[in-house]
């Protein structure tokens, strides 16, 4: 099932590859991605799905939580598909 | 002095280059010691060490620089500083992040960059090592403007040592060091604590008052949080049994009567047991890491969980508990007030931890590691640091030298990296040095990084070193023997060099011995010895670690020697 991250973030360098690297070394495959940037705060609305069931979203959102250039991390179940 | 002059306002400061503000930042975080070795982009910053307040310390390959800082860090608590140029300098660096990134490590680490405007052009030495190391720092800079070198110093510092510690990287790109600037004042916005989830507490407490079975298992991030005190008071006042991971040996003491030893895959078997009967499993600062746990799904099977962690993110990564304490573990574990009634069951793992006790009667007159070690623990006292490298070795340290206190184990446990055991005395000798620093390495691990010896006879720094020589990848070919049908392969490293002869050639006194009625003298020895040592241990290569728990089974599935 395809799960749907909102990330806020500023905007340092290499902050987006950061939260891009860990969705994939935690074993999710990225099945899509949006970026907003207004002033000192950005976001990016990812859509990732676990390589094996036994992944879970909610601690891959911890994980992503402790980057220091993340401010926030929220998470809505969705279908697939519907990122525009 | 002009009434005039006396009447102008203050000059403006005088601009400072970017390498001299580098160095002022070093010396603003207190740091004493930096583990480095110069080259053509880190050049600025180099000229401007000389006269500063820093030792800097001369290693002979940037690895050990990078592992030498993660020792040191481990033992002060401070982040350990490396500093390496770009290009293969930096790359040389990667191995020691990797390692205080797996093993949550305060770390600083600065390397050159090529000019900012070769960036990007395949410039000499050029490598991108910010997007090298991203997957393994904590954090990490490039440094573009000369006048943010202070206060991105001063958040790489708190960045690296505040929470879950780890690597930081800064990258400084030779013109940045060179340019001067007058840098303006700047604060860090201060980071509050979150407050403890009282329902949680109250939920945990329930649970350890109606257990009949628990056991506390805990791990590096207790030693991390500095949380050891708080942790015992705990374990005391509940007289709850406890199991350790390799990182968290030493948190609780060795000889407490209610410690059962460490757990998995080489741990002691009264643990194991203890894990797989109990009812509550209070998780301190552990991740269930496969090592200790074996077979996830039979880890304490029967067990409700209590996971309490400074990081939140490792709550329920690979065991969802019943109640999840994220935080300062400290404050939690003070939160954790509930006693159990639990006696016949303390007394039960007693029994246990008694009749499994190791056995050092071993048959021969060859002589046996583990004996070894267990009689150099307990001549070196509570004053030594223990640093490994990996392998055979490694296990025989954590299953038979006593440690009262965390820091005096420094093991490679997350990455298990060969080679991590001279450098690591090396940055420990120099964290405390009131303390006996002694290495055990094995002859694979001591040739990764055989060079430091050069380092030790310069700063005369006094480790010692007991090199314990099965002429073999021991570890590999216990496995190969047990698992692989004895089809050994690429194991053999009997054209091993004279290792005395090595040590002798850079300086250093050593010696060799392969004879048990050879130990006690040889432990004497080492210990009285002011400088440098390094004692060679000749013993049976087909010698292997036990117990063992089979890959893909449960902790009770150990496999025990024979004699």
């Amino acid at each position: 099932m395809t799960e749907r991250l909102t990330v806020e973030f500023t905007p340092a360098e290499g902050a987006v590859i950061r939260v891009l690297g860990v969705v994939e070394r935690r074993g999710y495959v990225l099945r899509g991605l949006s970026m907003k940037e207004k002033a000192d705060t950005a976001s990016l609305v990812i859509d990732v799905e676990p390589r094996e069931a036994s992944r879970r979203v909610p601690v891959l959102a911890q994980q992503l939580a402790r980057l220091v250039d993340v401010r926030s991390v929220s998470l809505a179940a969705r279908d697939a598909g519907s990122l525009a | 002095m002009s009434s005039a002059a006396q009447a102008s306002p203050s000059p403006q400061p005088l601009p400072v280059s970017g390498a001299r503000l580098v160095v002022e930042a070093l010396e603003r975080e207190g740091v004493k010691h930096v583990f480095g070795y110069p080259g053509g982009a880190i050049m600025p910053v180099y000229d401007a060490l000389t006269g500063s307040s820093l030792q800097h310390i001369l290693v002979r390959h940037e690895q050990a620089a990078a592992l030498a800082a993660d020792a040191y860090g481990r033992v002060t608590g401070r982040p350990g500083v490396c500093l390496a140029t770009s290009g293969p300098g930096a790359t040389n660096l990667v191995t020691g992040i990797a390692n205080a990134f797996l093993d949550s490590v305060p770390m600083v680490a600065i390397t050159g960059q090529v000019g900012s405007p070769l960036m990007g052009t395949d410039a000499f030495q050029e490598v991108d090592i910010f997007g090298i190391t991203l997957p393994i720092v904590k954090h990490s800079f490039i440094i573009r403007n000369t006048a943010d070198i202070p206060r991105i110093f001063a958040e790489a510092f708190r960045i690296a040592s505040s929470g879950r510690p780890g690597p930081v990287l800064i990258d400084l790109p030779k013109d940045v060091g060179v340019l001067t600037a007058n840098p303006e004042p700047f604060e860090l916005p201060d980071e509050p604590a979150a407050p403890l989830d009282e329902a949680s507490i109250a939920l945990a407490n329930a649970l350890i008052a109606e257990a009949k079975a628990p056991v506390i298992y805990f791990g590096g991030g207790v030693a991390i949080a500095r949380a050891e005190r708080a942790l015992r008071d705990l374990a005391q006042r509940m007289g709850v049994p406890s199991v350790s991971t390799l990182k968290g040996l030493g948190c609780i003491p060795s000889d407490e009567p209610n410690y059962l030893g460490m757990l998995g895959m080489h741990g002691a078997r009264a643990a194991n047991i203890a894990i797989d009967n109990c009812d509550l499993l209070i998780c301190v600062g552990a991740r269930f890491d496969d090592r200790a746990t074996g077979k996830l799904d039979s880890f304490a099977a029967r067990a409700k969980v209590i996971h309490i962690d400074g990081d939140a993110a490792e709550i329920g990564k690979l065991r969802v508990p019943e109640v999840g304490l994220a935080g300062d573990v400290s404050s939690i574990l003070g939160r954790l007030t509930a006693v159990p009634k639990i006696a016949d069951w303390a007394q039960q793992c007693r029994a246990q931890r008694k009749m499994w006790a190791p056995r050092y009667d071993a048959p021969g007159q060859g002589i046996y590691a583990p004996a070894l070690l267990k009689e150099l623990s307990e001549a070196a006292g509570d004053k030594a640091i223990f640093t490994c490298d990996v392998g055979q070795h490694q296990m025989w340290v954590a299953q038979h030298c006593q440690f009262s206190r965390p820091q005096a184990h420094l093991t490679s446990g997350g990455l298990g990296t060969m080679g991590y055991g001279v450098p690591a005395g090396m940055g420990a000798v120099l964290a405390e040095p009131d303390a006996t620093v002694i290495t055990v390495s094995g002859d694979g691990s001591f040739m990764m990084n055989v060079q430091e010896l050069a380092t030790l006879r310069r700063y005369r720094l006094p480790l010692k070193i007991v090199l314990i020589d099965n002429s073999q990848l021991g570890m590999v070919r216990q496995w190969q023997e047990l698992f692989f049908e004895e089809n050994f392969s690429e194991i053999d490293l009997s054209d091993n060099p004279d290792f005395s002869e090595v040590a002798h050639s850079f300086g250093i006194e050593a010696f060799t011995i392969d004879h048990r009625s050879q130990v006690g003298p040889a432990i004497q020895r080492l210990l009285r010895t002011s400088g440098p040592i390094l004692l060679h241990v000749r013993i049976d290569p087909r010698e292997n670690v036990w117990p063992l728990v089979p890959p893909n089974s449960s902790n009770v599935q150990m496999m025990e020697k024979g004699w």
